[in-house]
């Protein structure tokens, strides 16, 4: 693997290891996420894929190997605080708040950008009717930028889930994070959807961005990605570039089920 | 779009604690806001034709139902439940009463002390129980309520022991007694409400509902959930405290026997009769069924408890049943 970790803006594992118990779910995966690299990781159900992504937000926290961002250790750190140096992510099962608008939800995404104190909390003043309305103007902006706009005022109980997931990506991005890790973001989508969803993460990538899909949808990762990594079992098994991806006997193997054990 | 609906925001929270956004419902916020405002009339004038005994009454209602707003506060933005608030509203009350005998202050001086002391004594106790929730939340809270009458008792050279104290200085001087206490008590509790309907648009505000109903989302989003728990069970104790400081001066009377372990519990009953509401609608409406229905049932002597037990009953099937109804038509629509 050409890349050199532990350099510049990436998002670093180093022999990444978590056991449940006597369950060994990952053993040593390393991977590093360079800006500007659509980065997609995939593998069959319990491959591993969603517990290495919660080591990396900080969910679950690792007995062994590193991880680093941008040059900070992470592994002493909580999601909170990830949050704070510039890792958002999104839940594979909706995590929109049901009492709060599509807007709102969004602007909950910019907490900890906000600056108006607990005083303005309770009683309005100019400043904090500025920067609310400068607060909601970046989260209409987000929401534009998915092209959802139109529902930023409705409920989420009143949306597809298609509309759901973007707005949960909206949040992702509204606080300009400098990394995304979206956690199955095609999950229960139909195609048009998907179609949608695609072109809007196709919208979103900057040269700075560290983007992280973790994805069953194999079309999606292989049209969006330019490094994929394969779990299984725990083991990353390979890693690459699209094409090297689907040429790889032990993906084939896998995805195609020429193997007996399922 | 926002900007256009924003000055409905205050008086359509203020009538309806609604957990929907205020944008594209004008026609609702239209009919909200007059409801709203005809209420806020008839309790202005409500003085003009009233006794000096419903007077009475309707003040504690007030002070009651900002009692009771401090525990719904706290299952609205906390998810949690707390049968032993009235440890903050005794404590507020008996802050404006020490205040008074010691230091010869009035409610206005005291009232702030007050709420700011409980909110302290909320901090203190949520610190420590940050990682407390649900029923365990709840049976740590009763301890407080439980430990309370010793502690007024204990304290007695301060408290007045089981006698009490009583508070006798004007907020207003001038104006009789009733009236102030009236118009005293429903200003506060209107204006408490009006910074609820703030508080729920702003950024704290949104990020406890967050930690409430999504936590693992609330934390990636930097929300740290301890943060959440000890903010809201600190607000929701200084608003107890506030309540009980009016509760004081709406009473002139603080003592032991007015706040004893089921006070709490009364304080929950209310605010689950108003539904968890935190408009002044649903406040008063909660505030008004823990301080009248036992007046007003006081005669029936063994019969209390059943009587209270059914009207209890009656009344959260009757507000339920108007919850059904919206289901449904929500459901058709």
């Amino acid at each position: 693997m050409p890349d050199e970790p532990h350099r510049g803006q990436w998002l670093v594992a180093d022999k990444v290891s978590l056991a449940f118990g006597g369950l060994q779910v990952l053993s040593d995966i390393s991977m590093g996420l360079q800006p500007g690299v659509v980065t997609g990781l995939i593998g069959p159900n319990g491959a591993g894929k969603t517990s290495l992504f919660n080591c990396l937000s900080g969910l679950y926290h690792v007995k062994r190997g590193e991880i680093s961002f941008a040059g900070h250790a992470l592994q002493a750190l909580g999601p909170a605080q990830r949050a704070a140096l510039g890792i958002a992510r999104s839940f594979q099962n909706l995590a929109l708040c049901p009492e709060l608008s599509v807007l709102e939800n969004v602007l909950v995404g910019l907490t900890l950008k906000r600056r108006s104190g607990w005083f303005s909390a309770f009683v309005p003043t100019a400043a904090q009717r500025a920067e609310q309305a400068d607060a909601e103007r970046r989260a209409m902006s987000a929401l534009s930028e998915l092209g959802i706009a139109s529902a930023a005022h409705q409920m989420p109980s009143e949306l597809p889930p298609g509309t759901l997931r973007l707005a949960e990506i909206a949040r992702a991005i509204v606080s300009e994070p400098k990394a995304i890790l979206l956690d199955e973001p095609a999950a229960g989508l139909n195609a048009v959807e998907t179609q949608h969803l695609m072109h809007a993460l196709e919208r979103l990538m900057r040269p700075d961005l560290v983007l992280l899909i973790v994805e069953h949808d194999m079309d999606l990762i292989m049209q969006l990605c330019q490094q994929i990594y394969v779990l299984n079992f725990g083991k990353m098994i390979a890693s690459g570039t699209p094409d090297v991806i689907r040429k790889h006997p032990d993906v084939i193997s896998i995805y195609l089920g020429d193997d007996a054990d399922d | 779009m926002v900007s256009s609906n924003r000055r409905w925001a205050v008086v359509s929270e203020l009538a309806q604690a609604s957990n929907r956004p205020i944008a594209g419902q004008s026609g609702r916020t239209d009919l909200m806001w007059l409801g709203l405002l005809a209420l806020v009339a008839l309790l202005m004038l409500v003085p003009l034709i009233a006794g000096g005994f419903l007077l009475y009454s309707l003040a504690l209602c007030f002070a009651n139902a900002l009692a009771v707003l401090s525990v719904s506060a706290l299952v609205r933005y906390g998810g949690e439940v707390s049968i032993g608030h009235s440890f903050f509203v005794a404590l507020g009350a008996y802050t404006v009463a020490i205040m008074e005998h010691q230091l010869g202050l009035s409610v206005l001086v005291s009232a702030p002390i007050a709420s700011a002391l409980g909110g302290v004594a909320g901090f203190v106790f949520a610190f420590p129980s940050r990682r407390l929730s649900g029923i365990y939340l709840a049976v740590a809270t009763m301890a407080l309520a439980l430990a309370l009458p010793e502690i007024l008792i204990g304290f007695e050279k301060l408290t007045g022991g089981f006698q009490g104290l009583y508070i006798a200085l004007d907020l207003i001087p001038g104006v009789s007694k009733p009236l102030q206490r009236y118009y005293v008590t429903l200003a506060v509790l209107g204006l408490v409400c009006l910074a609820l309907a703030q508080f729920r648009r702003s950024p704290q505000g949104m990020a406890l509902l967050m930690a409430r109903a999504q936590p693992r989302a609330a934390e990636a989003m930097g929300i740290t959930i301890s943060w959440a728990r000890i903010s809201i069970f600190t607000l929701s104790a200084a608003i107890a405290s506030l309540a009980g400081a009016l509760l004081a001066f709406s009473s002139s009377t603080v003592s032991p026997n007015s706040f004893s372990f089921w006070s709490g519990v009364f304080l929950l009953v209310g605010s689950v009769v108003s539904l968890n509401g935190l408009s002044l609608p649903a406040a008063v409406a909660g505030g008004a069924f823990i301080t009248l229905v036992p007046t007003y049932l006081a005669n029936a002597g063994d019969w209390v408890p059943i009587l209270y037990g059914t009207a209890l009953i009656a009344v959260t099937l009757a507000a339920n049943a108007g919850h059904l109804v919206r289901f449904v038509s929500d459901r058709r629509r």
